[in-house]
């Protein structure tokens, strides 16, 4: 046999489409003058701290003070700021917003309807107030199916409702982000708005899952002792 | 010598700057055509370019639920066009209406979604 010579082959990471042309635009945007590279560093780092605590205390504070989600539903840019969002000003960079747009609307769920939000053109997410959104929102595989399946695709999500409940689903396709208010689940009489807080889990705020007593994102998580802990021994 | 114009690219972000956007279009859309509880079907109008309109909803016929905001529509706005605001609404749809497959078991499921007032006629 003759002996093959085998070029390496190159080492290339998948970009998409949409990744370069993120690049060029903030590229041109840095060249133009509009941001400097540390700006958007500074930016993204912010917008990486943001999650869903709070969309689950505006809702638990919803479900305590009927006054306060009247403002949630008729108005949730306002409501927002009783947790500490501002959508319009509020990163601590000076320019930008976490969000491109500043509309947003809380869908009250009641027992005989069910809100559930999905974004089929793109991935659009209330982020000022939910934080980055989770990889499966934004797959065309949820996108697409959500809109057509809503109940097939809920019941992936260990979601099964039954037929006399309505589902809704918002298609956030313009300038509207949406965050859903759960019903507030039996079992939860004499609660805490922080109790409340806790149960009403990111999944929750998308509409894919409805709160449960017990069933909490925001927990402590347990600590596992290492099962052979490094020992250092120094000469001691 | 050269009188080439210069565009203000960042024209859009100065105008939301502590306003926000949609809000720093407020008052400009002047006199909506449709209102809350309005029948109305989405057109189906050619989209060269960009549109936020989906192909779904064309042609269906659905119910006006709540004028949201006004606001530059899309297919302008992705050119930076923010002269002609227009009404937005929020229109709800019978699943069975966008699907004509959609189970008959859950007959009440709905869908809701936006249309800047171009992408809509009476029905």
């Amino acid at each position: 046999m003759s002996e093959h010579h085998h070029e390496p082959a190159p080492m290339v990471d998948e970009v998409s489409d949409f990744e370069i042309l993120e690049m060029a635009v903030r590229e041109l945007a840095i060249e133009k003058g509009l941001f400097s590279a540390e700006d958007h560093r500074i930016w993204t780092e912010y917008v990486h701290t943001l999650g869903p605590t709070p969309a689950a205390r505006l809702v638990a504070k919803a479900w305590l003070d009927p006054e306060y989600k009247n403002l949630c539903v008729t108005d949730g840019v306002e409501a927002s700021k009783a947790v500490g969002v501002d959508w319009i000003n509020s990163p601590p960079t000076h320019f930008g917003t976490p969000s491109d747009y500043c509309n947003l609307r809380v869908l009250e769920d009641t027992p005989t309807l069910k809100h559930v939000v999905v974004c089929t053109l793109c991935s659009c997410y209330p982020r000022p107030i939910l934080g980055q959104s989770p990889e499966w929102y934004r797959t065309p595989n949820y996108r697409r199916r959500l809109v057509r399946w809503p109940r097939q695709v809920l019941a992936e999500f260990g979601l099964q409702l039954p037929s006399d409940v309505q589902i809704r689903v918002a298609d956030s396709n313009q300038k509207t982000r949406y965050i859903v208010m759960p019903v507030r689940p039996a079992g939860t009489d004499g609660w805490s708005e922080d109790q409340l807080a806790e149960i009403v889990t990111r999944d929750c705020l998308i509409g894919v899952a409805v709160p449960k007593p017990g069933v909490t994102s925001n927990t402590m998580r347990p600590i596992h002792k290492a099962v052979h802990p490094v020992e250092h021994g120094h000469g001691h | 010598m050269s009188t080439k114009h210069q565009h203000d690219r960042s024209h859009h972000a100065s105008i939301a700057t502590g306003i926000g956007d949609p809000q720093c279009f407020k008052g400009k859309a002047g006199k909506p055509k449709f209102k809350e509880g309005d029948t109305v079907r989405v057109k189906d109008m050619p989209d060269i370019f960009y549109t936020r309109c989906q192909v779904y909803p064309r042609g269906a016929v659905g119910q006006v639920t709540k004028l949201v905001y006004e606001s530059p529509a899309a297919e302008d706005e992705a050119w930076d066009n923010t002269d002609k605001p227009e009404w937005f609404y929020s229109v709800a749809f019978n699943q069975k209406e966008l699907w004509p497959e959609y189970s008959d078991a859950y007959p009440n499921d709905t869908l809701e979604t936006e249309f800047s007032e171009r992408w809509l006629e009476k029905a």
